[in-house]
């Protein structure tokens, strides 16, 4: 599709004003429509609504520009990256067009994020750089903030997508170190304006992210302390989604501190809200967790109860990788306990989900 | 990604490195634009 095509083609055939009119209420009438769609969260309406926006076309570059937009968002949020990317493209090449600076600063961003998913950061870095620029040069605080969020975040995505080879936290290469960093410092350079602007909502979104930074460079204090203020906001906002995996975060920090128990406690009200959200693969991951944390603190009795539940929703999820895992757990706890015939029964069952998934680590392991 | 049930240490805890934030994305909003067309118009009047 080419920016304001349907804008040449309609002048080409020279319509009356009378037409034009109409076309014009059309476009307008569907794009709303696509607007509220994606706004009840039914994505996939939304688009349908918006390209039959932009078949019947507009003079109006201003709206043309807000459809773009959101049709990379709806495709952004439906996970289809390169439509996403696509549409943003367009809405930036548009606003450049019109000279449209506040326009383009937004299409920036959105571009960002979508380069940023894809995995490809030194693009997104532009963006959002280009972001930050238009931004600060019309003095717009809250459009800096949300650079510094975004720059943030393709850091710390970028050090993320060097360093999983199942190093520890804060014991990754120095690239990826550096990477981390540089995502903290920007973190903290979003959490300055928006603590200057009242934005409540946008500090429990970057405390979130900057816990995990300082997560993964090792910082658990650090983390705990950001995950703290996280859920503090969460709750605030009543927003248990973020109060779960604010909990969720900080169990996992507490592990690295050695302080199973607390870190036990955070993983039940993870566990809690997960059930009260319906989550079920969240409720499983919580389940593991604890079953884990269990185990490291020797409490093997209760490490079985919370595997074996997590074994049941991975079976009924059809999670074989969950399954596997839990059935590797249980064949430990009961191994510890001296349950030789149960140690054995789950061994034998972890064997054969790794042979039935093709997963040759886990099969030798399984054989130890 | 290839998953393994044998996993690291760090991956007992978590996948991913931590549950991440939303990304925040810019909206532009035809019905917020109309909006203020129409009062520049109103306002333009008086």
């Amino acid at each position: 599709m080419d920016t304001g095509g349907s804008v040449v083609s309609m002048r080409a055939e020279e319509p009356s004003f009378h037409v034009r009119y109409r076309m014009e209420v059309s476009c307008l009438e569907l794009a709303l429509e696509g607007e509220r769609l994606c706004k009840v969260g039914d994505y996939r309406a939304g688009v349908s609504f918006f390209e039959a926006a932009i078949q019947v076309g507009t003079e109006d570059l201003q709206v043309l520009s807000a459809i773009y937009s959101q049709l990379g968002n709806a495709y952004f949020h439906l996970h289809d990256y390169t439509k996403a990317l696509e549409f943003h493209r367009h809405d930036l090449t548009l606003t450049r067009t019109i000279g449209d600076l506040l326009g383009e600063a937004k299409a920036s961003g959105n571009l960002g994020n979508t380069l940023k998913v894809l995995g490809r950061f030194d693009e997104a870095v532009v963006c959002c750089q280009r972001h930050l620029d238009i931004a600060r040069d019309i003095n717009d605080k809250v459009g800096q903030a949300r650079a510094l969020y975004n720059f943030g975040n393709v850091y710390h995505a970028k050090g993320k997508s060097i360093c999983w080879s199942g190093a520890e936290p804060g014991d990754f290469p120095e690239e990826v170190m550096t990477a981390l960093r540089k995502a903290a410092e920007y973190y903290e350079a979003n959490l300055a304006i928006v603590k200057e602007l009242g934005d409540r909502a946008a500090q429990g979104r970057t405390y979130g992210n900057l816990g995990n930074t300082h997560y993964l460079l090792g910082n658990f204090r650090k983390a705990v302390a950001s995950h703290e203020q996280r859920l503090l906001i969460a709750k605030e906002f009543g927003d248990r989604s973020a109060e779960r995996r604010a909990y969720c975060n900080l169990g996992n920090a507490y592990i690295f501190l050695g302080e199973f128990e607390i870190a036990a406690e955070h993983y039940k009200r993870t566990l809690q809200l997960a059930r009260q959200l319906k989550d079920r693969a969240v409720e499983a991951q919580a389940c593991y967790s604890l079953g884990n944390t269990y185990t490291l603190l020797q409490d093997y009795e209760r490490a079985i109860d919370y595997h074996l539940k997590h074994l049941i929703i991975a079976q009924d999820l059809n999670d074989r990788i969950g399954e596997g895992r839990a059935c590797w757990s249980l064949g430990n706890a009961h191994t510890a306990l001296g349950n030789h015939d149960q140690a054995m029964h789950f061994a034998e069952k972890h064997l054969e989900i790794c042979k039935e998934t093709g997963d040759r680590s886990g099969e030798l392991t399984a054989r130890m | 990604e290839a998953k393994s049930s044998a996993v690291a240490s760090s991956q007992i805890f978590h996948s991913d490195g931590g549950e991440m934030e939303p990304e925040t994305m810019e909206i532009k909003s035809v019905s917020e634009y109309f909006t203020k067309m129409h009062m520049g118009s109103v306002m333009s009047r008086q």
